[in-house]
């Protein structure tokens, strides 16, 4: 517990985690303002549109992960990983450590990403007069999808900080990925493409696309994902030595 | 009563090179010890093996009888600085320590406590992007203070320190070391911490060339006698035919080993050849560092 609230210090002491959070507002905010006044009505009048329209707050996954690879090249990056090791030598519990960081990171990431979309799209939609066609269920799987998949996204950040240790490395890797290698596979290969953890955190939403996997398997797909990384993060930390 | 640091055959290999070849010393309480040798030497590397940072390729470094990682809360008795850059630059020096106590458990208090005894109270709430090299070595061991520990690991800790600097340093480990706690210190220039030593470790191409006391160190090479004169090439035949092993330096003077001012003296007035300077000189610790450890290189 105490390394824990050593390394929700570490986060809330630079102003890096404060960017993001910024970054993801601003995005979030420009996203849903612009959209839910300028799309014309017939665009927001099935469900499947507005599901689509509000699950943009899941855009705070990547700021998630971001954040969460910062939570392991920061420490490479400016040498404070020998500090770090030195008083917490067991890199097991180091890497549980910032793995239950990355998670609580991203939880706050999720509500606000997910929780201003929504809260905002909504209110918009309402001024504009368009019902809104959401059940309550949809709309619960939704909010706890996209929260939940950004949690999950800190988490793979931070193993994905773990197995590549150089930040711009890592962060390329990230960005990459998400952006260009996963829709090209979905593009191509939806089948296989949807077990990818992008578009298995999109199924955690519900149905936000056809052709992805139902919420609770992408839920199950993108743990996986998160488990197998830090597998491999963790085998990684304990091999390499700390120069 | 066991060693507070332990090297027993200890070797890191990175792939062709072999950084740390067959390290073996031993480090008793209330001492403070230099750990010596020119860079890319493996003392870097010996004391991130200290530290479980590193794993040995083979053989064994325990602290406190055990391997760092294998230890309770070691930074509870252990504090180390291994490069003064180990800090976030957009983090404040007050946070940095903080996270550092958090994770050990140690109140805040403590934390302004360390920086006071660094002389760092002033400037804790500022970003480390602005401290100055001297500051942010003061900070690093500010950092290895917080356990309060019984040893104290420092790696080239007077690197890019001012004089005064330097002085503050060896005062503190003085006192550090009063109380019976340990010091094991690197560096690369013996004059930095000769004056601070108690004992030496003095290590090239990762082996072991000396472990003794500074005086053992001193007396090991002994004294020697500078002499000047117009007919050099004879005066050195002349000590040579008496047994007495010479060296030249660099300003056209021979330096004649274990032996004495009269000594020479009377073999110059022997063989006819004018002096114009005679003077005893004790070998400064750098020239027998330097001996020592180029010695070593050209074997």
């Amino acid at each position: 517990m105490n390394q824990l609230r050593a390394e929700l210090l570490k986060i809330r002491s630079t102003r890096t985690t404060v960017g993001l959070l910024l970054g993801l507002i601003t995005l979030a905010l420009l996203f849903t303002i612009l959209t839910c006044t300028l799309s014309p009505g017939s665009q927001l009048f099935t469900e499947q549109d507005q599901i689509s329209l509000l699950s943009f707050g899941s855009i705070a996954g990547v700021f998630s992960a971001l954040a969460g690879v910062m939570l392991f090249t920061s420490e490479y990056r400016f040498g404070t990983i020998r500090p770090t090791s030195l008083f917490n030598p067991n890199r097991t519990r180091l890497f549980a450590t910032k793995i239950s960081a990355g998670v609580l990171s991203g939880l706050v990431f999720g509500v606000i990403g997910e929780g201003l979309v929504f809260s905002i799209g909504l209110m918009i939609l309402k001024i504009r007069g368009v019902s809104i066609l959401m059940s309550g269920a949809n709309m619960t799987e939704l909010l706890v999808g996209a929260i939940i998949g950004t949690a999950l996204w800190g988490a793979i950040g931070v193993a994905l900080g773990a197995v590549v240790p150089n930040q711009v490395g890592a962060v390329i890797a990230l960005l990459a990925w998400g952006f260009v290698v996963e829709n090209l596979v979905f593009g191509f290969l939806p089948k296989i493409g949807r077990f990818l953890p992008v578009h298995a955190a999109d199924a955690m939403m519900g149905n936000v696309q056809v052709k992805l996997l139902p919420g609770n398997v992408g839920t199950l797909v993108v743990v996986g994902w998160a488990v197998v990384l830090s597998l491999v993060g963790v085998v990684l930390l304990k091999r390499r030595d700390v120069n | 009563m066991p060693f507070v640091v332990q090297s027993d055959s200890l070797s890191k290999r990175y792939g062709e090179v072999l950084a740390v070849d067959d390290l073996t010393f031993a480090i008793e309480a209330g001492t403070i010890t230099g750990f010596l040798g020119p860079n890319g030497a493996g003392k870097s590397t010996t004391l991130r093996m200290l530290l479980g940072l590193a794993k040995p390729t083979s053989g064994s470094a325990t602290v406190f009888g055990s391997p760092y990682d294998q230890l309770e809360t070691p930074a509870l008795r252990i504090g180390a600085v291994l490069e003064a850059t180990d800090f976030h630059p957009g983090r404040s020096g007050r946070d940095h320590l903080r996270m550092l106590s958090r994770a050990v458990g140690l109140p805040d208090a403590r934390v302004d406590e360390v920086l006071s005894l660094v002389e760092l109270q002033d400037a804790a709430k500022r970003r480390v992007k602005g401290y100055s090299l001297g500051m942010r070595q003061r900070l690093g061991l500010a950092a290895a203070l917080l356990g309060n520990p019984d040893l104290l690991v420092l790696d080239e800790p007077a690197n890019g320190l001012d004089p005064e600097g330097v002085r503050w340093l060896r005062d503190f480990l003085r006192d550090f070391a009063s109380g019976g706690r340990t010091v094991l210190i690197s560096s690369h220039v013996l004059a930095e911490i000769a004056q601070t030593v108690d004992q030496v470790l003095i290590i090239n191409h990762g082996r072991l060339v000396v472990e003794s006391t500074l005086d053992e160190l001193t007396a090991r090479v002994g004294a020697a006698v500078r002499v000047q004169s117009p007919k050099l090439d004879e005066l050195a035949d002349a000590l040579k035919r008496e047994g007495i092993v010479i060296t030249r330096s660099n300003d056209h003077a021979l330096l004649a080993q274990g032996t004495t001012r009269e000594h020479v003296g009377d073999i110059a007035l022997a063989a006819g050849v004018a002096i114009y300077e005679l003077v005893s000189e004790s070998s400064s610790l750098e020239e027998i560092f330097l001996d020592l450890t180029s010695e070593e290189t050209s074997s």
